[in-house]
């Protein structure tokens, strides 16, 4: 029989999971929109979440400025960072085809965490913010920071619809995900709408990465194993959708912290493996229904 | 020749709620042993469809196609393939990295495909055998001076005479020729023809897709027409020619005197 | 003789990491599948070895199993440990495609990570098992680091010849048929998931053996030692190397492998010196590894050298 003090703990962990089912959401958003519109698993987009993190410490804690501008340099920072490996790398081998695109990741992978990893140097770096503060309903707490995760993924989701559906580059971005030729022949101009597609989702991986440096701990190795959960986030939404990113990151993240209710803390990640093996086995377009090309 | 070898029984298949095949009944036409069977239609008329739903690339909605009595409906393409069934593509296939006689030789069943087999020399012995025939096939189809050749020198027409030879190294039972003449310069053509006939004398059963009429009439038992995914006329040639709603759904395309 | 020293450990862990690069190669350039999951096999040989060379467990011991049996037991369980995670993994993947299948062998890997981390039952969880049984050397009067090098060289030069006898059989023409163009593969009859489960099975087992000789040689088995980095090193000494040939990638691991073990006996004056040069390694394979991937020259270089 559930008692209150199961109820709560279980409440309290759902708490939890529906903030890092947010985070998942801010870092997947950015995959799945590359996945869509480029064609390819960007094995990379997760080191990017690193280069906004690290970008906004030195920014916030080495010059000292207030963390928003921090965080303002270093999502812009981030961005531009993205379109520039979508356009000098990833743009001259698309005629590869998407296998070798997504082998050419971990290349970009390497460099970019080289490059972190040479900056930045081993031990763990915090932001310089206020502490967080908590607060209490019903027996559940739950910190600001935590509200503002929430808050900025919800933000997120509705931006990208409008920005998908109401503006002029946001309905080419959706034309050349769905049929790149046909986008072409149709004046679509697709090298702007590429490089919108990846300043934006460059832009959103630095904002996940922003808000991982805000409830996290940062070391330069914490971007690497962000790629696998954003994996099971992204194939449990069914590769290129964007809306089902929404749920599948509130079930992964939910499904993650509730599990520590039942099995060893250690096994956390492996739920989200585990997720990817059985969506792939099972139902490889996912939660989204469609069989992607 | 009536008698079913291949029997195509009231086959539909539908792409995204529109029907490419069958119409209400579904479509309906077989074809007997050792007989050479035209297919022909205006564009989209369903004709590479049909040759799909034939070699198990598709699935038919419903319906079935029965092959010597085997019905094919769960079989996947290699296990059809491996019951006798050959078939060429409206582009030719090839293997970019073999040469033209690997291509070749790559189409028959080899014992050396296994992987303990290929550890031991057993493979040897067939190999030899086989390249021999490869040989033979190649020169039938005229291209037995570029057997070291890389395929990437042949033009298209040798490429689609070349998938010709890889399927006839494993004498298939049906070949299904998908448009075997596009894009084949006359000269090369005219030994196509001879190839078919040669063939068709040999008791293989044939089906070929073609839009040039004038070839396909001339070595034709029969001929069916498609318009739509639907059956508009069954006959030989010399009926086909003359038939009017034919005549009339080709209206403007190459029908010969 | 400090040179001496880098070469063997060079020929020594290079043969081992080749023994992978090999296998990959057979899976991936000839068989056209993509695995981002290769460390899990090498880690269930590794491990199996450490498991059925060790004693049973007494006194603080976490582990469950230890059955004390010779080295070449250990050895020849290694392969067999490889070869069933290769057909667990295997079977219901293998009619995956491309992607797909990296990830799910991705995931799959990191599976077996999170478990060999977290079962303290299976191999101690993080501690590991240390003291792996060694086989015993010292008749052969030479330093252990050559005598493993040699064994090392040995096992991949086997591996080459064996991955080399199966591609230059119909069994290879048949593999570069199916990569190539699967539907025409098809309509010859050439059944394409068994082809590829073989060669998934057949490339694993020499991994296993590999996995093996490595917990000999480093006498330790632990979670760390078995993460994607040994992946990933490994398709980057693939690509390095031209992917295609086998030739390639022993000379791929070998330069690849070379470069890591120069850095790590460098005399950097300070440990931040030694970082930087690290990430400097990455950042320059990572940036070969692209380079490699778009201009392909050796496979241009090898076009150019084919008669027309």
């Amino acid at each position: 029989m559930a008692s209150g003090g199961t109820m709560t703990l279980f409440a309290q962990f759902l708490v939890a999971g529906v903030a890092t089912g947010c985070f998942l959401i801010l870092a997947t958003i950015g995959f799945s929109l590359t996945r869509r519109v480029e064609g390819f698993l960007n094995i990379a987009h997760a080191q990017l979440i690193g280069v906004s993190a690290f970008t906004t410490w030195a920014v916030n804690v080495l010059l000292g400025w207030h963390i928003l501008a921090a965080a303002a340099i270093g999502i812009v920072f981030t961005a531009l960072v993205g379109l520039a490996i979508g356009r000098l790398v990833y743009e001259p081998i698309r005629h590869h085809g998407p296998a070798v695109m997504l082998i050419s990741s971990v290349g970009v992978t390497y460099v970019i965490g080289g490059i972190v990893d040479a900056a930045v140097g081993t031990g763990i770096r915090t932001f310089d913010i206020p502490l967080a503060t908590s607060y209490e309903f019903f027996g559940v707490r739950i910190t600001d920071y935590q509200a503002m995760v929430m808050a900025l993924a919800a933000l997120s989701g509705v931006s990208m619809a409008l920005f998908l559906n109401k503006t002029k580059i946001g309905l080419a971005v959706r034309a050349m995900a769905a049929n790149p030729e046909l986008a072409a022949s149709r004046g679509i101009d697709v090298r702007r709408t590429s490089m919108a597609t990846w300043l934006l989702a460059s832009g959103l991986a630095g904002l996940a990465g922003v808000m991982l440096g805000v409830v996290a701990t940062l070391s330069t190795d914490i971007a690497f194993r962000q790629i696998l959960q954003v994996l099971a986030v992204a194939i449990l939404a069914g590769l290129g959708s964007l809306y089902s990113v929404i749920l599948s990151g509130l079930i992964v993240g939910i499904a993650m912290d509730v599990s520590v209710l039942w099995i060893p803390a250690g096994y956390r990640p492996l739920i989200a493996f585990a997720l990817v093996i059985v969506v792939l086995l099972f139902r490889p377009e996912g939660l989204a229904g469609r069989k992607s090309s | 020749m009536t008698g079913d070898f291949l029997a195509v029984d009231r086959i539909t298949r539908s792409f995204g709620g529109l029907k490419a095949v069958g119409g209400d009944a579904g479509l309906s036409f077989s074809i007997g042993k050792g007989a050479f069977l035209g297919l022909i239609g205006p564009n989209g008329a369903g004709k590479s469809t049909v040759f799909n739903l034939i070699c198990g690339v598709l699935k038919p909605n419903s319906g079935q196609v029965i092959l010597d009595g085997t019905v094919l409906s769960d079989l996947t393409v290699s296990e059809i393939a491996a019951r006798g069934l050959g078939r060429t593509f409206q582009t030719p296939r090839a293997f970019p990295s073999l040469s033209v006689l690997e291509n070749v030789l790559v189409g028959a069943d080899n014992e050396g495909e296994h992987v303990l087999a290929a550890l031991s020399r057993r493979w040897r012995a067939r190999d030899a055998e086989l390249t021999e025939k490869a040989f033979d096939v190649l020169a039938r189809v005229g291209l037995a001076d570029r057997a070291a050749d890389s395929v990437s020198n042949l033009s298209g027409g040798e490429l689609r005479m070349l998938e010709v030879a890889r399927q006839l190294i494993r004498d298939p039972r049906i070949l299904l020729l998908d448009e075997p003449t596009a894009g084949v310069d006359p000269n090369l053509q005219r030994k196509l023809s001879a190839l078919l006939a040669g063939l068709h004398r040999d008791g293989t059963t044939m089906i070929v897709v073609e839009h040039n009429l004038h070839f396909l009439l001339e070595i034709a038992d029969r001929v069916v027409v498609l318009q739509s995914g639907e059956l508009l006329a069954e006959g030989s040639p010399g009926e086909i020619k003359s038939d009017a709603r034919v005549i009339s759904a080709y209206l403007g395309a190459n029908h010969a005197a | 003789m400090i040179w001496a020293q880098l070469l063997t450990t060079v020929v020594m862990f290079g043969s081992v990491y080749a023994v992978l690069t090999l296998a990959l190669n057979l899976q991936y350039a000839r068989g056209g599948m993509i695995n981002f999951g290769m460390v899990a096999y090498f880690a269930a040989g590794a491990y199996a070895y450490a498991i059925v060379t060790q004693a049973p467990p007494e006194g603080l011991d976490q582990y469950l199993f230890g059955f004390a049996a010779p080295w070449w037991a250990g050895f020849l369980a290694a392969g067999l440990a490889s070869l069933a995670f290769a057909v667990l993994t295997g079977w219901p993947t293998l009619r995956l495609r491309g992607e797909y299948l990296a990830l799910t062998t991705f995931a799959f890997a990191e599976v077996f990570h999170s478990v060999l981390l977290n079962e303290r039952r299976i191999g101690n969880g993080s501690v590991g098992l240390s003291n792996v049984e060694r086989p015993d050397v010292a008749w052969t009067g030479l330093d252990d680091t050559i005598v493993y090098a040699v064994a090392a060289l040995t096992m991949m030069l086997a591996t080459a010849y064996v991955f080399n006898r199966i591609l230059a059989s119909p069994y290879g023409r048949v593999l570069d048929a199916i990569r190539e163009d699967e539907l025409a593969a098809q309509t010859v009859g050439k059944k394409i998931t068994r082809i590829r489960f073989e060669v998934f099975l057949i490339s694993a087992i020499p991994v296993g053996f590999a996995g093996a000789l490595y917990a000999m040689i480093t006498t330790l088995v632990s979670p760390t030692l078995y993460t994607a980095e040994v992946t990933f090193t490994v398709w980057i000494a693939l690509v390095l190397g031209g992917e295609r040939t086998i030739v390639g990638a022993v000379l791929g691991t070998m330069a690849l492998i070379f470069i890591q073990e120069s850095l790590r006996v460098y005399p950097f004056e300070t440990v931040r010196a030694a970082q930087i040069a690290a990430s400097a390694e990455e950042i320059l394979t990572g940036a070969i590894f692209i380079v490699m991937l778009r201009w392909q020259p050796f496979e241009k270089l090898m076009k150019k050298g084919r008669p027309s």
